[in-house]
């Protein structure tokens, strides 16, 4: 014999009187929003989001410190940073050229999990906050040793407030204009 | 005066009252009332709306935008439609939307009619606005797709909800004041004995019945778009999609007139005076705004309703308008037994 289905009853609330008072409710709430509005959204231009310590955004490699010990390169999950190898002259032995292996970022393969920026032993890689830049092409994505040790320019700085979210308890995410 | 023939020529009913307040009007009371739906829809969902095309007009140039977007986008015309009905029926719906508003006074002044006889005239507007949605099931039918043919099928099922509760609801006002007339019904409500007041049940099933013929939220069930695409208007693109949805809020404005002159005291507590001015563009005036004032909050309801399923709707209809459009009719009844108007 298949087992019995038992249907939970729910409770219809109320009756006409219910209906009525949560309709009003709803229209009350509505006007109350319509009048003091808690807008979340960002003008983006005009206003970015400026992040805690420790956001995860574009990392900048500080060649001086850099042991070249591939460990940024190994540990990264997508294979997005790789060893390249220079030759570099040494100004103590100028007659003899070494070479070593630096790292460069592939930002069409990163996945901001700063593994690399953890792993790193010399802190040779960091972040910057923020992770709003635009590229003009994929090529340029693939960053050169020069330029993955050149920190850039947040685009929405020039023109754009500050602004930063908080959770309230009450009315939810809010967002505030940094003074 | 120099001024008064140009003045006689725009208070001349037909121009005044059918062009420009019956399409330029409507055509603004649209604009506006895209525009208030959206951003009070998203003021109230914690977003911004319409903003970048004009920050200090809270955006209002993107409707103006949108709507040169409509006109001269590419109109196609898919193979498999039924090409006549397919052209002729929103635009059609369009101008017979507009109909209504010749037999809308808009002054108590015999010379600012645009027809000769005002009598019966709440009665044939009544009539006149009941005909639009056959040729919006026209129009979907001629589509020949299979979400416009299930929109079209949901809109004439709306249609046996509504049409009843906004007849009697709408006529109560008749029942009350003994006539059918719309300048004897505004004048029996100088200067502040308005039917909303008196009789509050009649004007909410009226609004109920407004929502549910214009499709506006709660109701918004013909042409849902999470479920039926666009409903009837699916294939349509370009100028006659804009016909398609200009139509239904210039139907929601007429709507809102009539319910303005017989709910809201229609240009009540003024009281037309002679002249072109006095007698007719200001007390128009008045009506429009009270008119608007209703369109704004039906575009309101978008931001704080869902929709209702099919079901749901037909069953709020037939449990909740009806019984409410009759107890109002006889409350008006009452009103008239009593001699409230008399
Ligand atoms: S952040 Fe993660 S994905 Fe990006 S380069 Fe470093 S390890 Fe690789
Ligand atoms: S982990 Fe640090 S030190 Fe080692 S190669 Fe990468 S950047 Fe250089």
């Amino acid at each position: 014999m298949p087992p019995k289905i038992s249907l939970k009853k729910l409770d219809r609330r109320g009756g006409l009187f219910e209906g009525v008072k949560s309709n009003i409710h709803t229209l009350a709430l509505g006007v109350k929003y319509l009048v003091d509005p808690q807008r979340s959204t960002l003008l983006y231009p005009k206003e970015y989001i400026e992040h805690r310590p420790g956001y995860r955004g574009f990392i900048i490699f500080i060649k001086d410190k850099c042991i070249s010990c591939a460990a940024c390169a190994r540990i990264c999950p997508s294979a997005a940073m790789k060893m390249v190898r220079v030759t570099e002259i040494d100004p103590k032995h100028p007659d003899k050229p070494r070479q070593k292996q630096y790292p460069v970022i592939n930002y069409q393969r990163c996945i901001f999990c700063g593994f690399c920026v953890d792993v790193c032993p010399t802190e040779a890689l960091y972040h910057v906050p923020f992770h709003d830049i635009v590229y003009e092409n994929l090529a340029d994505m693939f960053l050169s040793l020069e330029m993955f040790q050149v920190e850039p320019q947040r685009p929405a700085t020039s023109e754009g407030l500050p602004v930063v979210y908080e959770v309230d308890e009450i009315k939810g995410l809010v967002k505030r204009r940094k003074s | 005066m120099i001024l008064d023939p140009i003045l006689y020529l725009i208070a001349y009913p037909p121009l005044w009252q059918v062009l420009i307040l019956g399409f330029l009007g409507s055509l603004a009371v649209a604009m506006v009332a895209i525009w208030f739906e959206r951003k009070a829809a998203a003021r109230v969902q914690r977003r911004i709306g319409p903003y970048w095309a004009s920050p200090a007009l809270g955006g209002f140039l993107n409707i103006i935008a949108d709507m040169v977007r409509y006109v001269l986008q590419q109109l196609i015309i898919p193979g498999t439609v039924d090409r006549l009905t397919f052209y002729v029926a929103p635009i059609a719906a369009f101008i017979v939307s507009i109909l209504p508003v010749i037999f809308i006074p808009l002054s108590s002044r015999p010379e600012f009619w645009p027809v000769a006889s005002m009598d019966y005239s709440l009665l044939i507007a009544l009539a006149l606005s009941t005909l639009p949605p056959l040729l919006i099931i026209a129009a979907g039918w001629s589509s020949n797709n299979k979400f416009a043919v299930i929109g079209s099928m949901r809109e004439s099922y709306v249609i046996t909800a509504y049409e009843l509760v906004a007849v009697v609801s709408i006529l109560s006002a008749s029942a009350a004041t003994l006539t059918f007339n719309l300048v004897h019904i505004v004048d029996a409500q100088q200067p502040f004995k308005w039917l909303i007041i008196l009789n509050p049940i009649a004007f909410l099933a009226a609004v109920l019945a407004v929502l549910m013929s214009t499709s506006a939220f709660p109701f918004e069930i013909p042409e849902s778009e999470h479920e039926v695409v666009a409903g009837p208007y699916t294939e349509y693109s370009g100028a006659l999609y804009a016909f398609n949805m200009g139509g239904a809020y210039v139907r929601r404005f007429v709507y809102a007139l009539i319910i303005a002159l017989v709910f809201l005291g229609g240009w009540a507590p003024y009281v037309p005076g002679p002249g072109p001015i006095t007698g007719y563009v200001i007390p128009s005036i008045i009506v429009v705004l009270k008119a608007l004032i209703i369109v704004l909050f039906i575009s309101f309801l978008r931001a704080v309703y869902g929709r209702y399923r099919l079901d749901q709707a037909l069953g709020a209809a037939w449990r909740l308008a009806i019984p409410l459009a009759i107890v109002g009719f006889g409350w008006s009844l009452l009103l008239a037994y009593i001699g409230v108007f008399h």
